[in-house]
């Protein structure tokens, strides 16, 4: 059983004000609560598979220059630069 | 001007010289005007699409080369990319965003003369099967506007069924295809993982999900999958399918093949109309030369939770990048500090968003990934095993797309494990890559049924004969709009 206390620190963590104790907590709380289901799979000897890319399917690693200014698509920026708040 | 005809009968129609593209497009736009304002498919339209008509008409009057979608109006999910358009995911979060560059659909579709008539309306960032969590206000079932059109991709659904366009890309990661097009009555399709670019596809699940085209035909899906799969070199993922035809030889039928019936996916909780279709259907398939047989998929029961824990975990990584410096919506930097800012300016998501972000949080941290996270990859595994294995015996398997007819809107908004169980028979495709389309079947109490079909991986020109098959026994009636 997951605490209240949990999910506030992840929240923090995720970077993610929660405010509205029914709306956030009590919610994933319910969602957790029903994750515990997968302990009931009987799927601890499984192996987990990742599927692989060889590296040679993969295109080339080429600089390909983008023919419009993308910085000054972005909300803050100063020069070349994304402009962001204060590191305290 | 008939708005209610299919993607191929309107490519028909304008080669013929019996319409043009300027008119179709503008009785379109006209019939967006007259009935969206109740259905709320659409999020953006697209108000050079007439202009762009008119090149089209033009072009043909020239005798230039045109591209085989003749100005054809289409729909698109709006976390799809389009150059100089705004693509907000339906979220506060990117109400500003212009995407500066084409989805690698979109660039296939443009090559080929489509217009994008619209942004469809979503769940905020693909995430719900209601289109209720849109930050723009739920899209409604054209079927009964009292009803959900189903999600993620409901705009797209709703845009099709209502004759808003011809056709829609969704994405699907989830059911977010079928689902919608199951509720709202049309067709759905999820392909093989891989088939189609995700390239320009604004990410939530990059593992599972994938584009898919929403059709009033079978034939018209097959006809959107010839234009937009193959390779792509910007996206690793995408697998060479051999530029393969899925219209060619679409009337084949389904004689001698044999269907695995989902047993799992026809659960206690199964509303009888449903299970009454699925019935109706398996019966009609065997009557055109099918076998069909019971299948048990054991980890179908735990597939919805593991679903759940490995796309929360992938949505804590994706939506991390969303801190408004980049790109976002207008909240000026100074006077914060950088942790305060960020949170603060996190706040623009909606609650079902901030919820998976959470939990996308918790499941995979230290401490809980052996509890959560890693164990849903184990199922997902087993999962993979079990399909694979009834593949070996059957063509095809087959199950209702979705358990429950259509709710009320608002009905199950404030209990997310009621809509979680929502997608028990449609995550199952996603989580083992298999391709799986949502065939119209039924009519019950006024909204729509669908039927789900799998085949393996790789096998999608066969699931779409079947599907065709499936389609040609049933004539369901006109929408209600």
């Amino acid at each position: 059983m997951v605490t209240e206390e949990e999910i506030q620190k992840v929240a923090k963590l995720m970077k993610i004000e929660v405010t509205d104790h029914k709306e956030y907590v009590d919610k994933v709380h319910a969602m957790i609560n029903y994750f515990d289901i997968l302990d009931s799979a009987g799927v601890e000897d499984e192996e987990i598979t990742t599927q692989e890319i060889s590296i040679s399917n993969l295109r080339n690693d080429e600089h390909i220059p983008f023919n419009e200014r993308l910085i000054e698509k972005l909300n803050h920026y100063k020069g070349t630069y994304v402009r962001a708040p204060k590191m305290s | 001007m008939n708005l209610k005809i299919s993607a191929l009968e309107y490519v028909q129609e304008v080669q013929n010289g019996n319409i043009s593209a300027e008119d179709f497009v503008s009785a379109t736009l006209d019939r967006i005007k007259s009935v969206d304002d109740k259905l709320h498919a659409f999020l953006s339209v697209n108000d050079a699409a007439i202009n762009q008509a008119k090149e089209i008409d033009k072009k043909i009057k020239l005798g230039d080369k045109v591209g085989i979608c003749f100005g054809m109006p289409i729909s698109i999910k709006d976390n799809i990319c389009i150059k100089n358009n705004a693509t907000t995911c339906a979220s506060k979060m990117l109400e500003n965003f212009v995407a500066p560059y084409d989805a690698t659909v979109i660039s296939k579709l443009k090559q080929e003369d489509a217009i994008f008539i619209g942004k469809a309306n979503m769940d905020e960032f693909a995430m719900g099967l209601t289109t209720e969590f849109s930050a723009y206000g739920p899209s409604k079932n054209p079927w009964n506007t009292e009803y959900i059109p189903g999600g993620s991709s409901g705009g797209s659904a709703v845009s099709v069924s209502a004759f808003e366009c011809v056709a829609s890309l969704g994405s699907d990661t989830g059911g977010s295809v079928r689902n919608p097009a199951s509720f709202c009555g049309s067709v759905g399709y999820k392909p093989t993982y891989g088939l189609i670019s995700r390239f320009g596809l604004i990410s939530y699940a990059n593992s599972i999900e994938q584009i898919g085209p929403l059709t009033r035909t079978v034939k018209d899906t097959a006809f959107l999958l010839n234009l937009i799969t193959g390779l792509d070199p910007n996206d690793s993922t995408t697998v060479d399918n051999h530029n393969e035809d899925y219209l060619s030889g679409i009337e084949t039928g389904i004689e001698g093949k044999k269907i695995g019936i989902i047993k799992e996916m026809m659960a206690d909780g199964t509303d009888p109309a449903v299970m009454s279709a699925t019935k109706d259907a398996i019966s009609k398939l065997e009557s055109l030369g099918a076998t069909c047989e019971e299948v048990f998929l054991d980890m179908v029961k735990y597939s919805v939770a593991a679903y759940y824990t490995i796309t929360a975990t992938e949505a804590g990584s994706n939506l991390a990048r969303y801190d408004n410096l980049r790109y976002g919506y207008d909240f000026p930097v100074e006077g914060y500090e950088f942790n305060s800012y960020i949170e603060k300016a996190r706040k623009k998501f909606g609650p079902e968003v901030t919820r998976r972000i959470i939990l996308g949080g918790f499941v995979p941290s230290a401490g809980q990934a052996g509890k959560y996270f890693l164990k849903a990859l184990k199922v997902k595994n087993k999962l993979t095993k079990e399909i694979d294995e009834a593949f070996k015996k059957y063509d095809l398997l087959i199950a209702p797309t979705v358990p429950i007819l259509p709710f009320k809107i608002g009905e199950k908004i404030d209990d997310p494990v009621a809509l979680f169980l929502v997608d028990i028979n449609t995550v199952t495709a996603n989580l083992t890559g298999k391709p799986a389309i949502s065939v119209p079947f039924a009519v019950s109490n006024g909204l729509p049924i669908g039927i789900q079909l799998l085949a393996n991986s790789m096998n999608d020109k066969i699931l779409l004969q079947a599907a065709y098959a499936l389609e040609q026994t049933v004539k369901l009636p006109e929408v209600p709009l």
